[in-house]
Order: structure tokens, then sequence, then C-alpha cells
């Protein structure tokens, strides 16, 4: 099988997507008309959000993200050569400060933010292909 | 008698009537659109939540349900309250004006071919502003003709006209009813996503107050404790995930959040008056979203 979306269950999408959109520098792919999805352009895997409503309408019982108290047990990854750049255009458009841009012992640069519903985004550096 | 029968029944949620569509969002002097164009920062701390379009609704759902043929059906019960208008085909200008209040309670509904209602579930914040000082007592509660009309008296201006849901609509919009608490607006929402499945006091916590307060919201406001609305919710939730869900009975329980088996068939009997095994062919089952 092949791993299609990733979709967040959010409180607003329209305001979800145009955060990710200033937060992030992505491009949404559409809202549908009811506010209650969107697409972002991420490629093959496709970021999406979700109306919280929609959750219960799934037959879904979730808890509510929220940027009160711990995160959920689970993050997105943007990967990019400038994490320092894109790490401080996060925390200009709102994202929480988790950990500033910090290089790891296996050459990855890593930094965590939280989004406006206090989901973790971590933005790294990508993985240098082994020789 | 239940039995299958030929219903129309149609709901329209009119739950999309408050689009955040080019809503202007005021930072100190700064305008924002919504998603329309490209935002302004926002300064780092700051948080919003667009109260006012959510917490200005009053309305859940507009229904109208007309039998074709003789039957009856079983109406779950949805802690909410709903404004309904009566009549029959042959003679659409006679109408029964009818206010239910919080349901907790199934209840069996019989009809003959040409059978007609209207009605407006309310969202359920709204029951103390139609059951007023009565809230404590309304629940599972039917008012009918005069005493319907005492409660709501605007709706004999409909009783003798031919009833439209826009007609119906209408006499709630303008009502002078206080905006819902939006606490309580948020802790409806909250057990609606969690399924009912959340503690009480968790569900308080995320709305920053304690249990007792929200309970109290609950009760003045909705006519019902918080923990009767939750154990509300996990009951459509576990029904639908037997219905549509199409999940064996014991999936159903744990998914659904019930401690055992027993407890799930002890809520389906108390909110359904059926159980699980046994679900009546014959079902209403109303929308319950949070819109």
């Amino acid at each position: 099988m092949k791993l299609a979306y990733t979709i967040i269950y959010v409180a607003d999408v329209p305001r979800t997507v145009a955060f990710y959109e200033a937060a992030f520098g992505l491009r949404r792919r559409f809202i549908h008309e009811s506010n209650l999805y969107g697409e972002m352009e991420t490629g093959e895997t496709i970021l999406a959000f979700a109306g919280i409503e929609a959750a219960e309408m799934n037959g879904l019982a979730v808890l509510p993200n929220t940027s009160d108290g711990p995160a959920a047990a689970w993050e997105i990854c943007f990967v990019t050569e400038d994490v320092a750049t894109a790490y401080e255009r996060a925390l200009s458009q709102g994202c929480q400060p988790v950990s500033a841009p910090s290089e790891k012992p296996w050459g990855q640069t890593v930094s965590y933010v939280r989004d406006l519903d206090g989901c973790i985004v971590e933005i790294a550096s990508p993985i240098a292909a082994s020789a | 008698m239940l039995g299958g029968t030929k219903l129309s029944f149609v709901a329209i949620a009119q739950w999309s009537a408050f689009l955040l569509v080019g809503l202007p969002l005021w930072i100190g002097h700064t305008a924002v659109f919504s998603w329309r164009e490209p935002l302004i920062p926002i300064p780092i701390g700051y948080h919003e939540a667009i109260e006012t379009p959510k917490a200005a609704r009053r309305i859940e759902a507009v229904w109208s349900f007309a039998a074709n043929e003789q039957g009856s059906a079983v109406v779950l019960p949805d802690g909410r309250c709903d404004i309904i208008l009566r009549t029959h085909s042959n003679r659409p200008e006679q109408s029964t004006p009818i206010v239910t209040g919080p349901a907790t309670q199934a209840y069996r509904v019989d009809y003959d071919a040409g059978d007609q209602w209207f009605g407006i579930r309310l969202r359920p914040e709204h029951g103390a502003a139609l059951w007023q000082n009565d809230l404590g007592t309304a629940r599972d509660s039917v008012f009918r003709g005069r005493a319907a009309l005492d409660l709501l008296p605007a709706l004999e201006a409909l009783c003798g006209t031919q009833i439209t849901l826009d007609a119906l609509s209408h006499i709630i919009s303008c009502q002078t009813w206080p905006i819902a608490n939006p606490r309580l607006t948020r802790a409806v929402d909250i057990l609606h996503a969690s399924g009912g499945r959340l503690p009480i006091k968790d569900v308080a916590e995320r709305v920053a107050c304690t249990a007792r307060h929200l309970n109290r919201l609950f009760r003045h406001n909705i006519g019902l404790s918080a923990k009767t609305y939750a154990q509300l919710v996990q009951f459509h939730r576990a029904l639908r995930l037997i219905t549509i869900g199409k999940l064996p009975i014991i999936a159903a329980a744990f998914e659904g959040g019930y401690a055992d088996h027993a407890h799930m068939v002890r809520s389906f009997r108390r909110f359904g008056g059926f159980t699980p095994s046994n679900l009546p062919a014959d079902l209403s089952l109303p929308n319950i979203f949070t819109k």
C-alpha cells in the first residue's frame, strides 16, 4: 500500500491552510467549498486538513489538537536545505518554538515548532545519502 | 408495529450558514483576511477563535417528513429541542404546533399516509432560551397545541398557513435569544469530536473551568447533565459503528469506549429502548453534527 495522505483534524480548515502557506511556504491544492477539507501541494504524499466536525461524521472519536498542554504523540517533518531560515519564518508567522535548529551527530540539522493547533512540526535538513 | 415503510425523510443541515469566506479578522488596526489573501504576519502568542458565527447559530437542522403510507418509527433521542408543525396533506393549512424538551429517551411515532411534519432542531445550547424557567422539567417533555404556542407564540402566525421550512426557520432567527455561552459550545464540540469518550473533568479542563461549573452550564442551557449528554453522544456513535461502520458488537463496545459489553447494553436500553443485538428495523437516526 502507498502512504497517500496525512490528514490533520483542525478547528478551522481555511485558517490552517493559510497558516501552512505563510509559515512553511507550502501552496494549497484546494479547499472544498464546505470548508471541511483542504489539501496542500506536497507531492506524492498529500498533507491535508479536515474540519474536526468531520471526525464525528467519519465515525471517529478524537482528542482535538490544542496548543495548551502536551502535543499529540506524532509529528510531521519538512525537509529543507536552509533550516535556519525556515525555522525563523515559522516563528514569525506564529508557530511556538520547541527546539531551535541544532546539528545532530549524524549530520542532520533538526528543529521543532508547534503549529497553531499545537501539532508538532519538525523542520530538518535532508539526511545525506550514504556513500 | 415494526416494519419497513416508505419514508421520504429530508434533513437539511443548516450548518454551512456561516462561512468564513472573506470574514475580516481585526487584530489591532490591521485587517487580516482568512485564506483569500496572504496573511499579514500574526504576532507570536496571538490566538484567536472565531466564536461569533458558530455561537450565533441556533438551528442545527431543518427537517421534514412526509409519510406515503401508514407506519411507525422509533425516534432516537439527541438531547436537543425540536420545534415541529404536524399537518396532513389533505388539510395542509391545519397544523398542530409541537415543542419538545431535550430528549433522552426514544419514542415511537405512529403515522398514516399523508401525515407531514416540518421541524427545526435547535442547537443544544438553546434549550434554555426556548424553555426558560421550565428547562429543569422539560426533559423528555412534549408540548402540543396551546401549550406549545405559550412557549413560542410566534408559531401562531404559521398555524393557518401553508407551512414552509423557510418560514419556520425565520421564526427562530427572529427570536431575541442570547448568544450561546462560547465555553459551553466548545465543550459540546469537544464531546462530539471525542465521541463522548472523554471524562467530563477532562472536557472541563480543556475549556478552562471546573467540572462543577461545566455541569451547571449544561444543566442551565441544555437541560441535561454533562455526563448524560456525553453518554448520549457515545450511544449514537456506538450505534453508527454497528449500523454504518458494520463493526461486530464487541468491537463496537471497545471502540465506543464502553467499560464492557454490559455497559453498552445498558446504554442502548436507556437511550434506545433496545439492545445492540436487537436493533429495530425502523430506526430514525438524527444527524448529530457539531455545526
